[in-house]
C-alpha cells in the first residue's frame, strides 16, 4: 500500500547570488510498504531535502515522487497522508500536550470521542498520560520528543517521516529512544523514512539504508550488506566505527605489495585484480580484521607484516592499536589480551578474505 | 583581631570606591535627572493638588480640588471624550497595524525593507507637522482634500473640525491613518520569531490558512498585541497635540480630552492646584486600566 518511490528526483536551490545549487541530484529508489528505511550521510548531503520533498514541504525541481499508488508531485502536504517528526519537534508552544496531539484530528473534523480515544492511545503507548494538560515548555527534551512522535501516531498516516528526531537528546536517552522507535515500528506496522547523520543509528534502526553524499545516493542496501560490501570508498569509510582502513597497495601478478610487505592473493582475488596488474589500488580492511600475531584464533596467519605501533587505546572490551603503513595511519581493533605497546614494533595479521579493493581513480569497489 | 577589623572595613570601603567609584558617578547622572525632572515635579504636583495654588502663598485646602473636579461637567465630558477616543482608536490601530504587518511579512526582503521604512517615516515627523498636514486635509471648504474627495461622489463638503458632530470623529480618523510604523516593526520582529516549522507541522496537520492564523499566528503574537494595547491605551489617554493643534478642544468641548483640559486649567486659567488634581486622577486611571489589561489579557499569553 504505502510504498514511496523516487523517480529521478532532482532538487536545486537558487542562492542569493543566483547560483543554482543541487541539493539532490537525480535520486532513484523504492521504499517498500511497512519498511523502515534510513537516509544517512554527512551534514548537508540532502537528507532533509529528500524527506521534505516526500512530505511536500519542498517541491522537486524535476522527477516524480510516488506515495502508495499515486504520483504526488503537486499534492499539498495534507493530502499526502504522511506525518512528520521535525528535528526541532515543532510543538505548538501555546497549546497543551492534549491540544498538540489532537490538533491534526480536529482539523480533519473527526468526532470528539474518536479524537479522545486516539489521544489516550498514543499517550499510553508513549507514557505521556500524566502530561496531557501540560505545555511543551514544562516537559523535558525526551518527553517533547515523545509528544512529537505522538502527534504523528494519532493520525495513522501511510508514511512516517522522521528528521533526526534523536539528535537533540543526550546519549543515554538516545539509545533508549532508539530501542523504543524500533519497537514502535513493529507495533504500528507502518512505512518509516528516517533521516540521521549518525551511522550507528542508521545501522541499528534501518531495515535498509540509503547512503547519501553531496546530493548523490551512494548505495541502498541492508545494514549487513552495506557493512560487508560497500560499493565505494565513501560508503566503506562512512559506515562502521572506527572507520575502514584504506591502504595504498600495488598489484604484482598474483600478489599485492604493501609498503615493503608482499601478500599472495587468493585465487579469486588474483583473478579479479588481473586487469590492475602493475597498477596502484587501494586495499580497504576493517579494523577488526587486523589481528596481533599473538592473539588471532582461527585466522589464517598467511598474511603478516611488521609495523611500528604509535598509540594503543584500551577500551576494556577491546584495544585500538594505531600503526603506520607508508604515510597512512592504520587502526586495528584487537582483543584486549593482545600484547601491544606504543613505540614498539609488532607483527600483525591481515585477514585478506575480508578485505575489499578499490580503484583509486573512481573510488569504486573492484568487483569480481 | 578587634584592632584590625576597622582597618579592614576602611580599606575595603576604599577599595569599593576605587573599583566602583566611576560606576556610581555614572549612575548619579541619571538619578539626579530623575530626581530633579521627574520625582520633584510629581511630588510637588501631588502637594499642589491639595492646595489653592499661588506663586507667593499657597493655602492647604485638603480634598477641595478633587471635589470640585468631580462636580465639574467639563471634566466628565472630557473623560467621556477621552474614553471614546481610546476605545475607537486603539483596537482599530492594532488591527490596522497587524494586517499591514501580516501583508508585509509575506513580501520579499527588499519590499519588506521598503515598506518598513515608508511606514515608519511618520513616526520621525513631529506631531505638529502632521497636524498641519491634516488641517489641510480637513479644510472645511472644498479646497480640503477630504471634501474634494466627497465632491467626486457628489457629496456636500463637511465642516470636519468645526462642528460637534464630526470633530471628535475627525481626530479619530486622523489617528487611524497615523503612524503604525513602530507597531509594524514590533509585529514583524515577533512574526519572524515564530519558527517556520510550526507552520509546516500545521500544513501536515491539515490546518487551513484561517486555522493557522487563529490557532498559531495570533496566539503566538499575543505578547506583542498586549504590549501595543497597553502602551496604546496609555498614549491615547494622554492625547494632546492633535487636539491642541486642530480644535483647541472645541467646538463646545466636543474634543476636549483630559490632557487638554489639564493644559487649559493650568495654563489658561492658572488653576495649578485643580490641574494637579486632574493629573492625578488621570494617572490613577491609567494605572488602573493598565493593571486590568495585564490581569485580563496576560493569563493565557505564552512568553
Ligand atoms: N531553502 C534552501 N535554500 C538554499 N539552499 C538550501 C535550502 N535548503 C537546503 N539547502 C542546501 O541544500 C543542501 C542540503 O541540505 P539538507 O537537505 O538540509 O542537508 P542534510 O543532509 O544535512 O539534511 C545544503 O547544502 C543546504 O545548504
Ligand atoms: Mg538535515
Amino acid at each position: 500500500m504505502a510504498r514511496v518511490e523516487f523517480r529521478n528526483v532532482r532538487k536545486q536551490f537558487d542562492d542569493q547570488n543566483k547560483q543554482t545549487f543541487t541539493a539532490v541530484a537525480g535520486s532513484d529508489f523504492v521504499i517498500n510498504d511497512k519498511e523502515f528505511v534510513v537516509f544517512v550521510g554527512p551534514s548537508g548531503c540532502g537528507k532533509t531535502t529528500s524527506l521534505r520533498m516526500i512530505a511536500g514541504l519542498e517541491q522537486q525541481t524535476s522527477g516524480d515522487i510516488v506515495i502508495g499508488e499515486r504520483i504526488v508531485n503537486n499534492l499539498h502536504p495534507k493530502d499526502r497522508d504522511i506525518a512528520m517528526v521535525f528535528q526541532d519537534y515543532a510543538l505548538y508552544p501555546h497549546m497543551t500536550i492534549r491540544e498538540n496531539l489532537s490538533f491534526g484530528l480536529k482539523n480533519l473534523k473527526k468526532p470528539k470521542a474518536y479524537i479522545e480515544q486516539k489521544v489516550q492511545e498514543a499517550a499510553s503507548i508513549l507514557g505521556l498520560d500524566d502530561m496531557l494538560e501540560r505545555k511543551p515548555r514544562e516537559l523535558s527534551g525526551g518527553q517533547r520528543q515523545r509528544v512529537a512522535l505522538g502527534r504523528a501516531i494519532v493520525r495513522d498516516p501511510q508514511v512516517f517521516l522522521f528528521d533526526e528526531p534523536l539528535s537533540n537528546l543526550d546519549a543515554k536517552l538516545r539509545i533508549q529512544m532508539r530501542v523504543e522507535l524500533g519497537e514502535l515500528h513493529k507495533r504500528l506496522g507502518a512505512t518509516i523514512v528516517y533521516v540521521t547523520h549518525d551511522q550507528v543509528e542508521a545501522m541499528t534502526l534501518g531495515e535498509r539504508i540509503v547512503v547519501m553524499n553531496k546530493g548523490v545516493i551512494q548505495q541502498v542496501a541492508s545494514p549487513t550488506e552495506l557493512y560487508a560490501n560497500p560499493r565505494n570508498m565513501f560508503v566503506a569509510g562512512f559506515i562502521g566505527s572506527p572507520a575502514m582502513n584504506f591502504i595504498d597497495a600495488r598489484v604484482e601478478e598474483e600478489r599485492i605489495r604493501i609498503d615493503g610487505a608482499e601478500f599472495v592473493l587468493s585465487q579469486d582475488a588474483a583473478e579479479g585484480l588481473k586487469s590492475y596488474n602493475g597498477r596502484e589500488i587501494i586495499l580497504g580492511i576493517r579494523p577488526e580484521h587486523i589481528y596481533g600475531e599473538d592473539f588471532a584464533p582461527g585466522v589464517s596467519t598467511e598474511h603478516q607484516m611488521q609495523a611500528h605501533i604509535k598509540v594503543v587505546e584500551h577500551l576494556g572490551s577491546e584495544n585500538l592499536v594505531y600503526f603506520r603503513i607508508g604515510s597512512r595511519t592504520v587502526t586495528a581493533k584487537v582483543h584486549p589480551e593482545t600484547k601491544a605497546y606504543s613505540n614498539l614494533s609488532k607483527q600483525f595479521i591481515f585477514d585478506l578474505n575480508k578485505a575489499r579493493y578499490f580503484d583509486p581513480a573512481t573510488e569504486e569497489r573492484i568487483d569480481w | 583581631m578587634t584592632t584590625i577589623a576597622p582597618n579592614r572595613v576602611r580599606s575595603s570601603a576604599g577599595r569599593l570606591w576605587r573599583e566602583y567609584g566611576w560606576a556610581y558617578l555614572f549612575i548619579l547622572a541619571p538619578v539626579l535627572l530623575f530626581l530633579v525632572f521627574t520625582l520633584y515635579p510629581v511630588v510637588s504636583a501631588l502637594i499642589m493638588s491639595f492646595q489653592q495654588y499661588n506663586i507667593m502663598n499657597s493655602t492647604w485646602i485638603g480634598f477641595d480640588n478633587y471635589e470640585r473636579l468631580f462636580q465639574d461637567a467639563t471634566f466628565w465630558k472630557s473623560m467621556r471624550n477621552t474614553v471614546i477616543f481610546t476605545v475607537c482608536t486603539v483596537p482599530v490601530n492594532i488591527i490596522i497595524t497587524f494586517v499591514l504587518s501580516y501583508l508585509i511579512y509575506q513580501m520579499k526582503t527588499k519590499w519588506q525593507t521598503f515598506f518598513k521604512a515608508t511606514l515608519y517615516l511618520p513616526a520621525v515627523a513631529s506631531g505638529v507637522t502632521i497636524s498641519i498636514v491634516w488641517l489641510a486635509i480637513f479644510d472645511p471648504t472644498n479646497v480640503g482634500l477630504l471634501n474634494r474627495f466627497l465632491e467626486w461622489f457628489g457629496l456636500d463638503p463637511v465642516i470636519w473640525l468645526g462642528q460637534s458632530k464630526t470633530a471628535l470623529f475627525s481626530l479619530i480618523l486622523m489617528n487611524w491613518l497615523g503612524s503604525h510604523g513602530a507597531g509594524i516593526i514590533l509585529y514583524l520582529a515577533s512574526m519572524g520569531g515564530v519558527p517556520k516549522s510550526l507552520y509546516e507541522a500545521a500544513d501536515i496537520d491539515h490546518a487551513s490558512g484561517w486555522t493557522k492564523f487563529t490557532r498559531i499566528t495570533w496566539p503566538l503574537l499575543k505578547p506583542t498585541t498586549l504590549y501595543l494595547l497597553v502602551t496604546g491605551v496609555i498614549t491615547s489617554f494622554q492625547v494632546f497635540i492633535s487636539v491642541y493643534m486642530m480644535t483647541q478642544g472645541g467646538p463646545n468641548f466636543a474634543t476636549t480630552t483630559i490632557a487638554y483640559l489639564i493644559y487649559q486649567t493650568a495654563f489658561q486659567f492658572y488653576e495649578f492646584g485643580l490641574a494637579s488634581a486632574q493629573s492625578f486622577v488621570l494617572a490613577f486611571l491609567i494605572i488602573l486600566v493598565s493593571v486590568i489589561q495585564f490581569k485580563y489579557f496576560s493569563s493565557d499569553v505564552e512568553y
